[in-house]
């Protein structure tokens, strides 16, 4: 049935950036080197505390798996002679196992024959005897992305190691590793634990750290005590008359800052509330990881919520911690004040002097481009007429050239997390429409992968402007996202372009807008040696790729989006229309009546080139009827592309299939004369030009039956 | 206690875990860890426990005396490990315990914080520590300097004197702090404080120091040519504190400060390579005395 393994890696404080990279990395190698080592187990289990790594590998087998092992040597044809007496080769081969040749046997081995061999069985050792070095193997081989050396010691990790603990079926599992050798030893809480402790049963392991040793080893269960907390703050003391704002990263953070949380209130003076609120709230949040309270109507109020390690406050630990806070928000008033002396003028001018990205200018260059390139788009989408919408593209103008700016205030620069959010307030502060100041939040959204949308026209468009700028600079830079590497987010970025086009319901060509900002930055930049229309492309392909990517997560069809990628569509929301009628027809009606007809045309043609189809030459019925119902239909579906009537453009080509389906039952393509049979095959790549004015269904899926 | 007790404390506490009590460098610098004791004894394989006060300077955190903790004058005390000896975060507990303060009702948290110093090419490690959330100290494990990995590592304890005497002392500013029975840090700083916060803003001639720069950096290539690499030393700070006023000053747009931060870099880079190979050459001297 197997026994139960606990492996801790004692550790100084862990970043908590590093901790879900630890576990899962330590699980990883664990599964390997236990696998690889042929031992058996149910389950592995992982935790992780400010001063640990936990393994747990539950129900690990006692003994490793045997293994069986065959050697062989000479054909049996040469192994023996005519006498069946063994020869030299069969000699030899049995001297070089220390064997003689009535220990072998024949064996068939497959494909080649019979053969003189062995079958050398490797019997499982005692698990406890492998252990050892497999968990030296599996420390030796954990990476993290941030790693650091201690001592004079070359190992590499996270952070120092201090002690290993390593019990298998309650036995010590020894090996060392730098100055260290394993054994029964943890430690609990740096102040309140009993320094060393000792455990004898894998099955005390948690119960014991946590009574004895003030630590709660599991993340989850800290998390859990956490939320407990400040609930029965919200509820038992403040009747509802409060409520924390509960910021899911800063969760996190503390979650994995603390050995045993222990929640305390405390307050700050009332003279900060004069600060606007998300200024207010990010700087109780940011350094000291605080979580703020709002009253009932929604503003911040002066308690604030301090999740410290486990202490038993007896007065001191409130106190300093609101003489910090007190200090952090005097420091936030601080460069308020400050920003409150400038306006956008001073910014803007100072928006020069902050590099874009090396080689693409500054902050103010992009501001300029992001002005031109989200009227473009505006024209593009609205065009000269607007109908019936308000000129927007005076507030576009404004917001584009503003949106930036709050990158220089004293704010931001202390307070990164509130770019956007100090622009708004500045720009509200200062007059200007309202529309423009929410345009400066909401062009930097979406922040995180599903975060908010900009609400209205002027941000979606500087949004998606903002975008395509960054996806192309960094594209004409060379910083191309492969594989995991995306240090600039590009990613993340294509993937908000997509959701504020569909968004907006906005129909354009990426290939134009993308077109329109290689030039903008041609214009000033002048790169040597670059490939403007290579680059357009790319950025097009990567676009389209996240699309795609959305897409398929939402479970939509690979097969229709091949479909639909294939009629060469470069709109974000023609594509997604079209992808949404064929699957709306796949659902309701029979796709075999449009995708058997485009596939067997399709097949035929082949990829040669075509010509026109001369009419002189079409001499049969259903070929005649083809021709007339493809020239009626071009002109009908040419249209209804345009209006985005997919649904329609899909009925007219189920009924053209009839038409094929007639064309091919009395219609013999291959015919003798090479003129009429080339006519015809051009005749057929004209019904396939129909089709594929959607989508290439010869891409999709379908049952053949 | 007094502010100067817990320098005397912090002093006697280090000497008896087997460091050398040494005095500040008599020079303007960001961080006890432009002290040469640091910067360059980091470097290379001999051994060095070494701790000392050191009045610093960040010209850009200067807040007009108006900010309880904030200021571009103040203390550190700083202690550097070589090799981080494997009980030394006990060791620093057991100086704050040694300081009196109890380790069982207070928060003490280890808090990640990488550092990283551009320019002198440092990078390390570690936590700043917090103490019922005041920031009190830093924790590093000095990875590189000059641009030179590290080995052995040392463990760099930086105390940020004020803060810890605002702690011990229960006060909400620096400028209350006793530093003697009668004598408040106010009354010793406050004034110039002030002064230094309006020179380096407002007055600072943005001009001299520019010119400054230029001969400062020229003198080290000409005092690093004849091997005079503690003189050179010097030179590198001197051209370090002269960026942080001009930063202060905003006298250098943010595409120039790469580019000041590159050249201050160099300097560090060339004076680190001649330290080690001047320790080598001279046989590594501390090692043998380790050995005795």
């Amino acid at each position: 049935m197997g026994k139960d393994l606990l492996f801790e890696i004692g550790t100084e404080e862990l970043p908590p950036s590093c901790m879900e990279e630890g576990v899962t990395g330590l699980r990883k190698v664990l599964e390997n080197k236990l696998s690889e080592s042929r031992l058996e187990f149910r389950d592995i289990l992982t935790y992780v505390s400010p001063r640990r790594f936990t393994a747990i590998v539950k129900g690990l087998g006692e003994i490793q798996k045997s293994k069986e092992e065959i050697v062989t040597g000479p054909p049996a044809g040469i192994a023996f002679d005519k006498n069946g007496r063994p020869t030299k080769a069969a000699e030899g081969f049995a001297r070089s196992l220390n064997l003689r040749v009535s220990d072998l046997e024949e064996i068939e081995i497959k494909g080649k024959g019979l053969y003189l061999g062995k079958r050398i069985t490797e019997e499982g050792k005692k698990t406890k005897d492998l252990l050892g070095d497999i968990l030296k193997d599996s420390l030796l081989s954990m990476s993290f992305s941030k790693q650091m050396t201690w001592s004079d010691y070359d190992m590499k990790f996270v952070r120092p190691i201090r002690w290993i603990l390593a019990l298998y079926n309650n036995e010590i599992i020894r090996f060392n590793i730098i100055n260290l050798t394993s054994g029964n030893v943890t430690f609990g809480h740096r102040t309140l634990g009993p320094g060393a402790m000792i455990i004898k049963n894998t099955g005390d392991y948690f119960k014991f750290l946590k009574s004895k040793g003030a630590v709660i080893v599991d993340s989850s269960k800290r998390r859990e005590l956490i939320l407990r907390q400040i609930n029965k703050l919200e509820e038992k003391l403040w009747k509802g008359r409060y409520k924390v704002v509960l910021n899911e990263d800063l969760l996190k953070d503390i979650v994995n800052l603390v050995e045993i949380p222990n929640t305390i209130t405390g307050n700050f003076p009332r003279e900060f509330l004069y600060m606007p609120k998300e200024l207010l709230i990010e700087a109780i949040q940011h350094h000291q990881k605080y979580f703020a309270v709002l009253d009932k109507s929604g503003n911040v109020s002066t308690r604030f919520i301090i999740v410290q390690n486990g202490i038993k406050d007896t007065g001191g630990v409130k106190k300093g911690n609101e003489r910090v806070l007190k200090a952090r928000l005097k420091d936030a008033a601080f460069f308020y004040e400050e920003d409150r002396k400038h306006d956008f003028g001073h910014w803007t001018e100072k928006l020069n002097e902050v590099i874009f990205f090396s080689g693409l200018g500054s902050m103010y260059d992009k501001a300029v481009r992001l002005k031109k390139l989200s009227i473009y788009l505006a024209d593009l989408l609205y065009g000269s007429s607007l109908k019936g919408k308000q000129d927007i593209s005076p507030d576009l103008v404004s917001a584009s050239l503003l949106c930036k700016c709050d990158l220089v205030t004293s704010m931001v620069v202390e307070f990164p997390a509130l770019q956007g959010i100090v622009g708004r307030q500045y720009a509200r502060e200062k007059g200007e429409k309202s529309a423009v100041a929410d345009a400066i939040f909401e062009h930097y959204l979406p922040r995180f992968a599903g975060d908010i949308l900009p609400s209205a026209d002027v941000g979606l468009i500087l949004s998606i402007a903002d975008k395509i700028d960054t996806i192309t600079g960094m594209f004409i830079a060379g910083e191309i996202p492969s594989g995991s590497a995306d240090p600039f987010a590009l990613r993340r970025k294509a993937s908000g372009i997509v959701l504020s086009v569909l968004k907006g319901k906005y129909d354009f060509e990426l290939a134009g807008l993308i077109d329109c900002n290689i030039k903008l930055y041609f214009e000033s930049f002048n790169p040597k040696d670059i490939d403007g229309s290579k680059i357009a492309s790319e950025v097009r392909d990567f676009i389209i790729a996240r699309l795609r990517f959305l897409l398929e997560k939402k479970g939509k069809r690979p097969d229709i989006l091949d479909a639909v990628l294939e009629s060469g569509c470069g709109s974000i929301m023609d594509i997604y229309l079209r992808y949404a009628a064929i699957e709306e027809f796949i659902i309701n009606k029979d796709i075999k009546r449009i995708y058997f007809p485009m596939t067997r045309c399709r097949n035929i043609i082949g990829k040669k080139e075509f010509g026109e189809v001369k009419k002189e030459l079409l001499a049969e019925e259903y070929e005649k009827k083809l021709f007339s119902s493809i020239e009626e239909k071009k002109s009908k579906i040419k249209n209804l592309v345009v209006k985005k009537e997919f649904t329609s453009v899909l009925t007219e080509l189920d009924k053209l299939g009839t038409v094929i389906d007639q064309f091919f039952d009395k219609v013999l393509v291959m015919d003798k004369d090479e003129k009429i049979k080339t006519n015809r095959i051009n005749l057929i790549k004209k019904a396939v030009d129909l089709y594929m004015m959607i989508a290439d269904f010869s891409k999709l899926v379908v049952d053949r039956n | 206690m007094n502010f100067q007790d817990i320098i005397f404390n912090l002093q006697k506490y280090w000497a008896k875990n087997n460091c050398i009590i040494k005095q500040p460098m008599d020079l303007e610098k960001g961080a006890g860890t432009f002290n040469p004791d640091t910067f360059l004894r980091c470097l290379g394989p001999e051994p060095w426990n070494v701790a000392y006060v050191e009045p610093s300077r960040r010209p850009t955190d200067g807040r007009y005396g108006q900010n309880p903790f904030r200021t571009q004058f103040y203390y550190q005390f700083q202690v550097l490990l070589k090799p981080s000896p494997a009980d030394v975060i006990n060791l620093y507990l057991g100086s704050l315990k040694n300081l009196g303060i109890d380790l069982k009702s207070h928060d003490i948290r280890f808090v990640e914080d990488d550092w990283q110093s551009p320019t002198i090419g440092a990078a390390g490690l570690g936590w700043e520590v917090w103490a019922d959330g005041m920031e009190v100290t830093q924790f590093t494990y000095f990875q590189q300097m000059g641009g030179f990995p590290l080995k052995p590592v040392s463990a760099e304890i930086t105390y940020g004197l004020e803060r810890i005497a605002m702690y011990l002392q229960d006060k909400d500013s620096f400028w209350d702090l006793s530093w003697s029975d009668n004598i408040s840090y106010g009354d010793l700083h406050l004034e110039s404080e002030k002064q230094w916060s309006v020179y380096n803003f407002e007055v600072a001639s943005i001009d001299m120091l520019l010119d400054l720069f230029e001969k400062y950096e020229k003198e080290f290539r000409k005092v690093m040519k004849k091997g005079l690499v503690f003189v050179g030393c010097e030179y590198v700070l001197k051209c370090s504190h002269i960026f942080n006023l001009l930063d202060a000053r905003e006298a250098i747009s943010v595409a120039e400060r790469t580019y000041y931060i590159s050249r201050v870099r160099d300097l560090a880079r060339v004076l680190c390579s001649a330290y080690l190979k001047q320790r080598e050459k001279m046989g590594y001297p501390l090692l043998k005395k380790d050995k005795k």
